[in-house]
C-alpha cells in the first residue's frame, strides 16, 4: 500500500500551525544506582506507589518502594539503557495496556507491544494493569458451564464461567496441554481467550502459539509472553496485564478465559525483585506479600451480576510443583485462593493415563452448579467410584483371589479409566462426552476389551452422529437426559453393539485352512 | 566539565552518599536548634562554611586525618580543641568536638550543605536552579527570579547555570519539580505529536491517505 504524501504533508502542516508551546511541568529525580532490572532514584518526592516513571530513551519504570531518601523503581524494558545520573520523570499515570478487539489474535509483551510482527496494536482503549477486583455486590454465583472439552474435567471437576480452577502438577505432566485444550474448545462458544506465558522457554511458547494457530484458535485468543529471558519486572506484571485485557471483555458483558502459565515462575520473579529491593524475605525467601500478589490477581476473575452485564472471567492458573510437593509455600497459597484444583501426577502420566488427573484429590468447589443436567446425571458418583477403584486396585495387586462382585467393580473401573483417556488437542463436544460417559457408567463397555475401548467409543460417537441423530439433537436442545432420550439412547447403543458384533470376523481357525 | 560532573555539581543533584546526607540532616537540625538558643545561627553557619570551604582545602591531608579510623578519637578531639579553641564561637567548637567524639568529622562538607538547606527551610525559602542556553546578565537574572518568585508566591535561593543543549528558553527546577520552557523540549514534544498524528491518520483514515 502506498501513501499519498501530499495528504500526510497537509496533516503535518495543520498540526504545526496549531502547535502551541506550553510549559512542560514535571517532577524529576536522579538515578543513583541501576542494575538487575531495578533502579534507586533520588528525588521524585511526590511520586505515588505504583506510579509509572520515565527514564530517558523512553524506558518506563514502576515506583515500587518508597523509602525515606530514595525511591526503588522496577524497570519495564531494557535496563541496560539506563545510566547512573540519568534524569527520571514521574508521569502521574498508572501503568496501562491496550485492550479491546484490537488485541485479539495478537502476540504481545506485558506492556502491550506487539511481538508477532503484525504492526502496531491500533486502539485508543487502555486499561490500568492493576485494578481492584469487583466487589461482593457486583457478583453473582457461578452458573454457566465453561466446557474444556476434556471428558475427565467436564465430568468430574466441572468448571463454571467466573471460576478459578488451579492446574497443579510436576513438570511434564500435561499442565499446559489442559490450558491449551480448554482454549481450543472455545472455538464456537464465543469465549475470548488469553494465554499468559510467564518464564517459559521461548521455544515452548512458539509451539503453543503454533498449535493454537493450527486449530484456528488464534482468531479469538491473545498470547501475552514474558519468556524466561525477559527481565523479572516484566515477568512479574505479565499476569496483571493479561488480566486487564481480559477484564475489558468481562466488563462489557462478554465471557473470557485466561490461562496463567505459570504462577510459580511469576512468584519467583517477584521474589527476585523483592530481594533486590531489600524487602525482608519470608518463607522460602518469598516476600511477605506474595500471597497478596496472587490473591489480588485471581480475585479479578469473577461472574458479574446481571446489572453489570453478566460478563465473566474464568481463570486457569498453573502451578508447577517439585516432586509432587503440594505443601510448599506457593502451591498451598494458590490452592487456598482458587475454587478447586486439577492435580496431575507423573506416575499416572507415564502409565498412559492422559490427562494424568488424580481423581481423588482433584476438586471443583463451585463448578457443579454450572454443569449441564445431562452431564450431572451421567457423571454423578463417577468421581467417588473412580477414587474407590484406585483403592481397590492397590488392594488387588496383593494377588489375593477376589469375589465376583469385587472383580466386576475392578473391571468397570479399568474400563472407565480407559474411557477417560483423551488425546492432546482433541477436545470433545459436551454431547459426545455425555454419550460416552453414559455408555461407560451404565456398563455397556463391560464386555469390551480394555485396548478396544477407544475404538469402540469413537465408533459409537460416529454411529450416533450418522444413524441416531435424534439422540444428539434432543441432548443439544434440552441439555438434559430425560426418560425419552434415555430410551432412544439405550436403543442406539443396542443397535451399535449388534452392528459391531456383526462386523467382527470370526478368528480364522487352523483347522479350516487345510 | 563532563556531563557526569555537571550532573553531580548541580546544587539539586543527588548526594554522593545518601547515608551521609541523611546523618548530616540530623546533625544540622540539632546544630540549628542549639545555635538558635544562643542566637548565633548565622555566625555558626558562617564559621563552619569557612572551615569547610577555606581551611580544609588549604591544609593538605587534613581531610584524611579527620576521616581516618587509625587516628584515635582522643587524638582527634585534642587536635580540634587545640586548633579551634578561642578562634571560633563556643557553639561551633562544641559542634566540632561532638563530631570528633562520634567519629563524624568526615561528614563536615555534607553538614554544611544540610545546614544551608535547613536554614532555607526555616525561612520558607526553596532552592531553585535556573538553566538557560546562553549566559544572562545579573539584571536579567534578578528580573527572572523576581517574576518567578511572584508567580509562585514564595522566595527562592537561586542558582544559575548554562546548558547550550537547550537551544533557547528557560528551565526552572525548584526542588524536584521542573518547569521546562526550553526550545529543545518543545521540539521533542512537537516531533512526538507529529508522529502520533501521522500514525493516527494512517490507521484511521486509510482510504483517504492510501492508494492500493
Amino acid at each position: 500500500m502506498k501513501f499519498n504524501t501530499d495528504e500526510i504533508a497537509s496533516v503535518l502542516r495543520e498540526e504545526i500551525d496549531r502547535y502551541q508551546t506550553g510549559i512542560d511541568v514535571r517532577e524529576v529525580g536522579q538515578v543513583l544506582e541501576v542494575g538487575d532490572g531495578i533502579a534507586r532514584v533520588w528525588g521524585l518526592s511526590g511520586v505515588m506507589a505504583g506510579e509509572m516513571v520515565e527514564f530517558p530513551g523512553g524506558v518506563t519504570g514502576l515506583a515500587f518502594n518508597l523509602e525515606e531518601n530514595s525511591v526503588g523503581v522496577i524497570i519495564l524494558g531494557d535496563y541496560l539503557k539506563v545510566n547512573e545520573g540519568d534524569e527520571v520523570r514521574s508521569t502521574g499515570k498508572l501503568l496501562s495496556v491496550p485492550v479491546g478487539d484490537a488485541v485479539i489474535g495478537r502476540v504481545l509483551d506485558p506492556l502491550g507491544n506487539p511481538l508477532d510482527g503484525k504492526g502496531p496494536v491500533t486502539t485508543d482503549k487502555r486499561r490500568p494493569v492493576e485494578t481492584l477486583a469487583p466487589g461482593v455486590a457486583d457478583r453473582q454465583p457461578v452458573r454457566e458451564p465453561l466446557q474444556t472439552g476434556i471428558k475427565a474435567i467436564d465430568a468430574m471437576t466441572p468448571i463454571g464461567r467466573g471460576q478459578r480452577e488451579l492446574i497443579i502438577g510436576d513438570r511434564k505432566t500435561g499442565k499446559t496441554a489442559i490450558g491449551i485444550d480448554a482454549i481450543i474448545n472455545q472455538k464456537h462458544s464465543g469465549v475470548k481467550c488469553f494465554y499468559v506465558a510467564v518464564g517459559q522457554k521461548d521455544s515452548s511458547v512458539a509451539v503453543a502459539i503454533d498449535v493454537l494457530r493450527k486449530h484456528g484458535a488464534m482468531d479469538y485468543t491473545t498470547v501475552i509472553v514474558a519468556g524466561g529471558s525477559t527481565a523479572a519486572p516484566l515477568q512479574y506484571i505479565a499476569p496483571y496485564s493479561g488480566t486487564a485485557m481480559a477484564e475489558e471483555f468481562m466488563y462489557n458483558g462478554e465471557h473470557a478465559l485466561i490461562v496463567y502459565d505459570d504462577l510459580s515462575k511469576q512468584a519467583t520473579a517477584y521474589r527476585q525483585l523483592s530481594l533486590l529491593m531489600r524487602r525482608p524475605p519470608g518463607r522460602e525467601a518469598y516476600p511477605g506479600d506474595v500471597f497478596y500478589a496472587h490473591s489480588r490477581l485471581l480475585e479479578r476473575s469473577a461472574k458479574l451480576s446481571d446489572e453489570h452485564g453478566g460478563g465473566s472471567l474464568t481463570s486457569l492458573p498453573i502451578i508447577e510443583t517439585l516432586e509432587g510437593e503440594v505443601s510448599a509455600y506457593i502451591p498451598t497459597n494458590v490452592i487456598s485462593i482458587t475454587d478447586g484444583q486439577i492435580y496431575l501426577q507423573p506416575d499416572l502420566f507415564f502409565a498412559g493415563q492422559r490427562p494424568a488427573m488424580n481423581v481423588g484429590i482433584s476438586v471443583s468447589r463451585v463448578g457443579g452448579a454450572a454443569q449441564t443436567k445431562a452431564m450431572k446425571k451421567v457423571s454423578g458418583g463417577l468421581r467417588l467410584d473412580l477414587a474407590s477403584f484406585r483403592e481397590l486396585e492397590a488392594f488387588a495387586q496383593l494377588g489375593t483371589d477376589l469375589d465376583a462382585a469385587t472383580q466386576s467393580r475392578l473391571d468397570r473401573g479399568y474400563c472407565m479409566v480407559e474411557l477417560l483417556k483423551q488425546g492432546q488437542y482433541q477436545p470433545l463436544d459436551i454431547v459426545d462426552q455425555v454419550l460416552s460417559i453414559y455408555a461407560g457408567t451404565r456398563g455397556h463397555l463391560d464386555n469390551v476389551k480394555r485396548d478396544e475401548v477407544a475404538a469402540w467409543e469413537s465408533g459409537f460417537l460416529t454411529f450416533v452422529r450418522d444413524q441416531a441423530p435424534e439422540v444428539r439433537s434432543r441432548l443439544e436442545e434440552t441439555k438434559a437426559l430425560d426418560d425419552e432420550t434415555e430410551r432412544l439412547l439405550e436403543a442406539a447403543i443396542a443397535e451399535y453393539k449388534r452392528q459391531v458384533q456383526g462386523t467382527k470376523k470370526p478368528e480364522p481357525s487352523l483347522a479350516g485352512t487345510n | 566539565m563532563t556531563t557526569e560532573e555537571s550532573k553531580r555539581s548541580s546544587p539539586l543533584a543527588a548526594p554522593h552518599d545518601i547515608g551521609a546526607a541523611r546523618l548530616a540532616k540530623v546533625y544540622a537540625q540539632a546544630i540549628v536548634e542549639a545555635a538558635d538558643r544562643h542566637q548565633c545561627q548565622s555566625e555558626v553557619v558562617e564559621e563552619l562554611t569557612h572551615i569547610v570551604e577555606d581551611v580544609l582545602p588549604r591544609v593538605e591531608s587534613l581531610t584524611s586525618v579527620l576521616e581516618s579510623p587509625r587516628i584515635t578519637t582522643s587524638d582527634k578531639t585534642a587536635l580540634v580543641s587545640k586548633t579551634f579553641s578561642g578562634r571560633v564561637s563556643t557553639i561551633t567548637l562544641n559542634t566540632l568536638l561532638v563530631l570528633a567524639n562520634h567519629e563524624r568529622l568526615g561528614l563536615l562538607p555534607e553538614l554544611v550543605k544540610a545546614l544551608r538547606r535547613e536554614l532555607d527551610q526555616q525561612a520558607g525559602r526553596r532552592e531553585a536552579v535556573f538553566t538557560t542556553a546562553n549566559p544572562i546578565t545579573p539584571d536579567e537574572q534578578a528580573a527572572i527570579l523576581k517574576s518567578v518568585e511572584e508567580s509562585l508566591g514564595e522566595s527562592l535561593t537561586a542558582h544559575f547555570s548554562v546548558n547550550p543543549d537547550l537551544l533557547g528558553g528557560l528551565v526552572v527546577r525548584i526542588e524536584d519539580t521542573v518547569y521546562d520552557h526550553s526550545v529543545s523540549t518543545s521540539l521533542v514534544s512537537l516531533a512526538e505529536r507529529l508522529k502520533q498524528r501521522s500514525i493516527h491518520e494512517i490507521q484511521h483514515r486509510r482510504d483517504r491517505l492510501g492508494s492500493a
